[in-house]
């Protein structure tokens, strides 16, 4: 039982990576500016799905409140609030897309290369599996927002104040951007 | 339990149609939306090293993460619409004032 429950949830990852990867691809390949943030929003619950499967339940709910409550929506504001239409005529990409596609392109071959022989070849080392004794400690199914919580507000104090100083100056900062030049 | 190498092929997948859509794209917002997917793919390494490592770090600074992203992208689309003000354009090859 727990042999089949542990196989659907790799499976489960593999079907929201990939739906995640197609939501990117319907992204940046979409001529209408907001069925590409439809495409985002889309990517960004599949990346959710994907810290669900991986046992992070509190970063999964955090994923869904910021992307798809916060962020999203300021995205389709910004999107209806400038006019696109005028630009049409221009093409939507670059002059260089030949360029910077076959040099995506050719990383993209190579590191699948490196995954091609980590998953296929003869492994140089031990592969890395979960230390049952640690995941213990991190106690995932039960109380992941209480091991959050301590690793962020115990461990981690600092990175977290310097976080709301960061946020406080990008508070202030969109304010006087988006303010009108009018004295 | 996922392997941790599909985890990272599907991170190293969503970075690099990040960088694509960065490097083809002349939309401004959307090239935003493409570095929101490149921080996402970076944290989702994070979580899955944080599972196979059994530690809580990587959960904590993906958090961190999240909360810059959302910084990022207020300050992001406040220059996206005061640019918008001042050029009448939000397509990149438009946005040359610095060539005089």
């Amino acid at each position: 039982m727990d042999h089949l429950l542990s196989s659907i949830g790799s499976h489960m990852f593999h079907l929201f990576g990939l739906l995640a990867v197609g939501g990117a691809l319907a992204m940046i390949f979409s001529k209408n500016a907001v069925h590409s943030v439809v495409g985002f929003l889309f990517a960004m619950l599949s990346v959710a799905g994907c810290y669900l499967c991986l046992s992070a339940e509190f970063l999964a709910v955090a994923q869904l409140l910021v992307y798809a409550g916060g962020i999203v929506v300021l995205f389709l504001f910004v999107v209806m609030l400038v006019e696109m239409t005028k630009y049409k005529e221009k093409g939507l990409f670059q002059v260089q897309t030949p360029w910077a596609v076959g040099m995506v392109a050719v990383g993209v071959l190579g590191f699948v290369g490196v995954f091609w022989k980590a998953w296929f070849g003869a492994s140089a080392v031990e592969p890395l599996t979960l230390r049952p004794d640690l995941a213990a400690g991190l106690n995932v199914a039960t109380q992941n927002a209480q091991a959050v919580s301590r690793g962020l507000f115990a461990e981690y104090l600092l990175p977290f104040e310097i976080l709301s100083v960061i946020l406080l100056v990008a508070l202030v900062g969109a304010v006087v951007l988006a303010k009108t030049e009018r004295v | 339990m996922v392997s941790l190498n599909s985890v990272l092929l599907i991170s190293f997948l969503l970075f690099s149609v990040g960088v694509a859509g960065v490097l083809i794209r002349r939309n401004v917002l959307i090239i935003l939306m493409c570095v929101e997917l490149m921080l996402n793919a970076a944290n989702l390494n994070l979580i899955a090293f944080a599972r196979h490592s059994g530690t809580v770090g990587g959960q904590a600074f993906a958090l961190l993460v999240m909360g810059l992203a959302a910084a990022e992208v207020a300050i992001g689309l406040a220059l996206v619409v005061a640019l918008y003000r001042k050029k009448d354009s939000v397509q990149v090859d438009q946005i040359n004032l610095l060539k005089g």
